[in-house]
This record gives structure tokens, C-alpha cells and sequence, in this order.
């Protein structure tokens, strides 16, 4: 009776909490387990914009954001587990992982609750298509990141290609849309192989890549850490020596230590910190928060996630989840950390701009900024 | 002809690492009967004391033997502290207690040290690869061809002339007869928790230094190639073990390079039903313990 009595009083509190005027954020991301390199540094970003936010008197001045963290220890199970959870406990926007994969199995439990879930991290365009009207995702979409690498390498000359793709997850069959784009420039791609995530050797793909004839230009992945670092460890050592290109998934502190294998490496990312851009300030206060410098553009991402919140709720002028989700859609040019966002005219996958960067010495280098061409951008591909 | 050369060296280097792994689980089993699934965070901890090494400033030459003793000095700790008391328990509860072992580890890896990969710095010239009669062989898989065979030899060298090792053996035939000819217990299952320590150190090198990175969950992958390979081989049969790295090395490697490319995505698949099919062939595995029925303790 007494255990019915403390149960009850609590679910009252909890009630009361959430019908105050606060916005109740619940994060259901993974702080361990694979995904947990990219998660992590996003929730680190969510917080110190949450604390900004807050120390203001919260979202308009008026509206504080209490966080909810749930770790989904990278599981898609425990994903859907941590999500209902959430939406039991009166989340009024969700956080879901950073791969599409999780997030779409969450999909179904916000959508029969109404309550708009963003994505940390995942770029794979279909999130929103199977996830729903209340699936947004937060980062340049695979598709249009291949656009951007593609037509750099063909503006390059580098117009042979070979693509590694793993079908493992939607997010690592990225050089699929590399491949269709370098095809519609008039490119050639050369050839193409897959491997399994986690797989602990690559040399028998370098071995195959170092021996074609001609060699392709440029060899094309979306593998991350710890795939993508041994890929190229074997793909030099196997004599290869032309250009790789990678994706945001290698903007990762292990690619920049890697030291000469990973020279000359391009890759695109959801940003880049030119002198006075917002993304420098973020990190000026990262390191402010923190104590050290922030080694991913993942922090930034965290910190334009909760930006594109704060603005959905001021548009919606309320926290009623189903205002928030429509505000959302329509927003136009939230700035965040790493670029202008918008949703409005999408299926929930923002437009935002995407930097093409080198590996320069174990740094990054700008190469460019480019919008790409949207008549090239591919359909994205339902698996 | 050139391509498949290289390609056998490929098989080479990878297969030298399975027969390391394989070895450590094998030279576990082949005493206790037990399948220690932490082996793989024995690695993981290799891997971290390289990696601190590198932060510190400690040569690549010297951080190596380091993460090594690592391993080894772990791997008796997690007989003494783990599977001691559960020694004369039911091999169930032994493979249970080794899961909880890993888990905690990789916990403990996850919350102390970080939840992301930490980078580990890797000399360049390992990255580096040398023209030999036409065929480019990078130096990381000279350095694992070449860790392989001095391990084969020193392994075989001591389990054949040493005390120890023959204890080992002697153990492995029949633990209690072994007893009753004065060997303790205790020494040789630590002799042979330091062993496997010892080879799952230097694969972790190895492994290491392809991916130049090292995270919570590193071991999982390399330990479940180790039990394949084991099984294949032979499950307690050191020997096995080592055809059976090999031989799982040369299917996964001849597979990846010359299955058509159509094919390519059913590769894990195909390269296990290979497995499977030898095993239907010798259901004892490659070459089987000549202890198998034996009595452990």
C-alpha cells in the first residue's frame, strides 16, 4: 500500500512536471556500444546548448528544456525499449541514435504517440520516408553528401572510380549513391566490392584495388572507424596511390592520427570552422564548458539539434508535441553551430550545407563548401 | 599467378593471427575445459596499454613487449580472481563466468577509459610496404608472418622441452593422473593462463596494428574467429588450432578476393558453410585432441 501510495504520488509529480511550462526533451541515444563514438559526442553538444538555453530562462525566455537521458547501449531493441519509455514518461521531442537503422525501429512507437523524434546523426535519407511524418533527421543526407564528393572528383579529373560499400547498415552503402552520381557526370566507376562491418582484414580488397588495370582514380568508402582506418592502412601498404574519399563518419580524432596513410585523404562533413563562423564560436565555448577542444563536429551537431528544437517550439508557441512536429517541418534557416537548417519543403531530412575536407598533416583543410547540383542529387534507395 | 601469391600472403598474415588467437584459446580448453570468451578483452587490454604508451611517449619497440606482459599479467589475474573459484564447477558455469568476465571488462573499459575508439599510434614504417620479387607485401604483414612463426616455435620448444610445458601436456592428457605424479594444479592452470595471455598480446599487436585503433568492444570479433578456428582445428588440440587459423584465414581471404563480385555480399556465409562442411567430414575437427574423452579438472 505504501509502495501504491509513493508510486502514485510520484506519477502525480511527474504529471504536474510536464504540464508546467517546460519542455520535456528525452534522449534515447547510445552511450555505449559502436554507435556510441558518434551518440556521445552529440549529447555532449545537446547539453551545452540545453545549459545555454536554460541559463537564459529557457526556450523564448520562458520555456526551461529538462533533459531525460536513456542509454540504448547501440541496441535497436533496447531503442524501441528506451523510446516508449520516453513517451511514457510525457517526452514532448525525442532523441533517437545515430543510425537509421534504431531510429526507424523507434519510428513506430512516435508516430502512434505523436510526438516528433530527431534523429542525433543519421544521414540516411530513407529515415524519414520509412520513419514518418515524425522522424526528422539532423545531419546532410548521404545522397546529397555523395553529390558533393562526386562532383569534386570529377571536377578534379578524377573521373575512374571504385567504391567499397557495406550492406550492413543504410549508412555504409553511401558509395552506391557516390557510383550513381560519378555515372550521370559522364564517369567511369571501375569497379566495386563489399565487406562486413568489423570485418579484421582488408587486404585481400586492397590487393585486388592495387592490381587493376588502369587503376581507378579514386576509390570511394563510407566505412568508419575501425573498418575505414584498416581499409586504408592495407590500401597503401598494397601500393594503391591514388585518391581515397570518405564520409562524415571518419571526422573521428582515431582518422587524424593515423599519420601519412591518411595524407590527402578528402572526406565530407556537416561542417567546418572558418575564422568567425558560428561553428568557431561553438567551439570557443565547447572548450569553455569543457576544458578541452572539441575533436568532432559531432559536438556542433548536438548543439544545431537542440537549436532546430528551441526554434520548433518558439514557431509552435507552445511544447503540445504535434505543434512542435509541424512547426518543425516548416522551419527555414535555423542558424546552428555548423550551417543554416531547414526542414520546410523536405520529408523531414534538412537541407544544410556540407564541407568537403582534407587531411592536411594530421588537420583538417578546407577544400570547399559547394552546393551541389540538386538535378544530380540521387533518389534515395529504399533497401 | 602474381595476384594469387599476393593474395597467399594475405592469407598468410591473417591466418598467423587466427593461430595465435586459436592457440590461446585452445592451450585454456586443452587443461580446463574451458572456452574462455574474455579472451578477446585480454586483447582489448593489449591494446589499451599500447595506446597509453603511445600518449606517454614510449616507443612503438618498447610499448609492444609492454601490452604483451599487460596481457599476460591479466590473463593470471583472471584465472585467480575468476575461474579459480569455479574451477570444479560444470563447464556450463565455466563458459558463463567467462561471458560475465568479458562484460564486466568491457563495461569497466567503457566507463573508465571511454566509450569511443581511442587512437594508437603506429610507428609509419609498419604502415610502409617492400617490393619482393614483384610482389608488394606490406611491412604489418611481414611483422605478422614473422610474430607468427617465432611464436610457433617458441610455443613448440617449450611445451616439448620445458618443465612446464610438458606439465602442460601432461595435464592435458589427464589431469589427474598428472596431479597424482606431483604437478600442481594451481601452477600449471596459471602457466597456462599466462600462455594464452601471452599469444593473445602479441595477436593484439598485430591487430592493433592494422587498425590503429582500439575500443571496448575490440575483442569480440577476434575471439569468436579464435573459436571457429579452434573448433575447426580441433577443440583442445593445439596443433588443430593452428591449421584451423590458418585454414580460416585462407578461406576468408581466397574467398574476398575471388568469389564473383555478385556473389561477394554471401561471402561471411559461404566461408562458414565451408566450415560446416568440413566439420560434417571430420566432426572432431582438423587434427582432434588425442585426449578428447579425457577427464578435466
Amino acid at each position: 500500500m505504501k509502495r501504491l501510495l509513493t508510486t502514485t504520488a510520484a506519477l502525480t509529480l511527474a504529471a504536474l512536471a510536464a504540464q508546467a511550462d517546460e519542455l520535456q526533451l528525452g534522449l534515447a541515444t547510445a552511450q555505449t556500444g559502436g554507435l556510441a563514438p558518434y551518440d556521445a559526442p552529440v549529447v555532449e553538444g545537446i547539453r551545452i546548448a540545453v545549459d545555454e538555453i536554460n541559463a537564459a530562462g529557457g526556450i523564448g525566455g520562458t520555456t526551461p528544456i529538462v533533459l531525460t537521458e536513456k542509454d540504448v547501449r547501440s541496441d535497436t531493441a533496447q531503442t524501441v525499449i528506451a523510446t516508449q519509455e520516453l513517451v511514457d514518461g510525457g517526452a514532448e521531442v525525442i532523441v533517437l541514435p545515430c543510425d537509421a537503422d534504431p531510429a526507424i525501429a523507434a519510428a513506430a512507437i512516435v508516430a502512434e504517440a505523436m510526438v516528433p523524434a530527431i534523429s542525433t546523426c543519421a544521414s540516411s535519407p530513407t529515415l524519414p520516408l520509412i520513419g514518418g511524418d515524425y522522424v526528422f533527421a539532423n545531419f546532410p543526407g548521404d545522397n546529397v553528401q555523395a553529390t558533393v564528393s562526386a562532383t569534386w572528383a570529377f571536377q578534379q579529373g578524377l573521373t575512374s572510380a571504385f567504391i567499397l560499400y557495406s550492406p550492413d547498415s543504410q549508412y555504409t552503402t553511401m558509395p552506391l549513391y557516390f557510383a550513381e552520381v560519378m555515372k550521370s557526370l559522364g564517369g567511369e566507376v571501375l569497379g566495386e566490392a563489399t565487406y562486413n562491418m568489423g570485418q579484421p582484414d582488408f587486404s585481400a580488397i586492397a590487393t585486388q584495388i592495387a592490381a587493376m588495370n588502369p587503376a581507378p582514380a579514386v576509390v570511394m568508402t563510407s566505412a568508419y572507424e575501425p573498418d575505414f582506418p584498416t581499409f586504408l592502412k592495407a590500401l597503401r601498404a598494397a601500393g594503391y596511390a591514388g585518391q581515397v574519399i570518405g564520409s562524415d563518419g571518419i571526422d573521428s580524432p582515431t582518422t587524424f592520427s593515423l599519420g601519412d596513410v591518411a595524407e590527402g585523404v578528402v572526406f565530407t562533413t556537416a561542417g567546418y570552422a572558418t575564422e568567425g563562423s558560428p561553428l568557431a564560436a561553438f567551439d570557443a565555448l565547447y572548450e569553455e564548458k569543457t576544458g578541452a577542444a572539441s575533436q568532432t563536429v559531432f559536438n556542433a551537431i548536438g548543439y544545431d539539434l537542440v537549436k532546430v528544437v528551441e526554434a520548433a517550439v518558439i514557431a509552435a508557441g507552445s511544447t503540445e508535441p504535434q505543434a512542435i512536429r509541424d512547426a518543425m517541418a516548416g522551419l527555414e534557416n535555423v542558424q546552428g553551430a555548423t550551417s543554416l537548417i531547414s526542414y520546410k519543403g523536405t520529408d523531414g531530412m534538412p537541407v544544410r550545407q556540407v564541407s568537403l575536407v582534407r587531411i592536411k598533416g594530421g588537420q583538417r583543410e578546407l577544400v570547399g563548401q559547394p552546393s551541389p547540383d540538386p538535378a544530380l542529387i540521387p533518389a534515395p534507395r529504399m533497401q | 599467378m602474381d595476384l594469387i601469391l599476393q593474395q597467399t600472403v594475405n592469407a598468410i598474415a591473417l591466418g598467423g593471427t587466427y593461430a595465435l588467437l586459436a592457440l590461446g584459446l585452445a592451450v585454456v580448453f586443452s587443461i580446463m575445459g574451458l572456452i574462455n570468451f574474455a579472451h578477446g578483452e585480454l586483447m582489448t587490454i593489449a591494446g589499451y596499454v599500447l595506446m597509453y604508451c603511445g600518449l606517454a611517449g614510449v616507443p612503438f619497440v618498447i610499448g609492444a613487449p609492454l601490452a604483451v606482459i599487460a596481457a599476460m599479467l591479466a590473463a593470471v589475474a583472471m584465472e585467480r580472481i575468476a575461474f579459480r573459484p569455479v574451477r570444479n564447477s560444470s563447464g556450463a558455469t565455466m563458459l558463463v563466468t567467462s561471458f560475465a568476465v568479458a562484460m564486466i571488462l568491457q563495461v569497466l573499459f567503457q566507463n573508465l577509459i571511454s566509450a569511443r575508439s581511442q587512437a594508437v599510434v603506429i610507428p609509419d614504417f609498419l604502415g610502409q610496404s617492400i617490393v619482393i620479387g614483384g610482389l608488394v607485401i606490406g611491412v604489418n604483414k611481414l611483422f605478422a608472418i614473422v610474430a607468427t612463426l617465432v611464436m610457433l616455435v617458441l610455443l613448440e620448444t617449450f611445451m616439448s622441452r620445458q618443465k612446464h610445458g610438458i606439465a602442460m601436456r601432461a595435464a592435458a592428457e589427464d589431469f589427474a593422473i598428472a596431479r597424482l605424479m606431483g604437478i600442481r594444479a594451481n601452477t600449471v592452470i596459471s602457466a597456462a593462463f599466462a600462455l594464452s595471455g601471452l599469444l593473445a598480446g602479441v595477436a593484439a599487436v598485430l591487430w592493433v596494428s592494422q587498425r590503429a585503433s582500439v575500443d571496448p568492444l575490440m575483442g569480440f570479433t577476434p575471439v569468436l574467429k579464435a573459436f571457429i578456428a579452434a573448433i575447426l582445428g580441433g577443440l583442445g588440440s593445439l596443433r588443430g588450432a593452428v591449421a584451423g587459423g590458418f585454414v580460416l584465414g585462407f578461406v576468408e581471404v581466397f574467398l574476398a578476393a575471388f568469389l564473383p563480385a555478385e556473389w561477394q555480399e554471401f561471402r561471411e556465409p559461404i566461408g562458414l558453410s565451408l566450415v560446416v562442411l568440413m566439420l560434417v567430414v571430420r566432426p572432431n575437427g582438423l587434427i582432434p585432441a588425442a585426449t578428447l574423452q579425457a577427464q578435466k579438472v
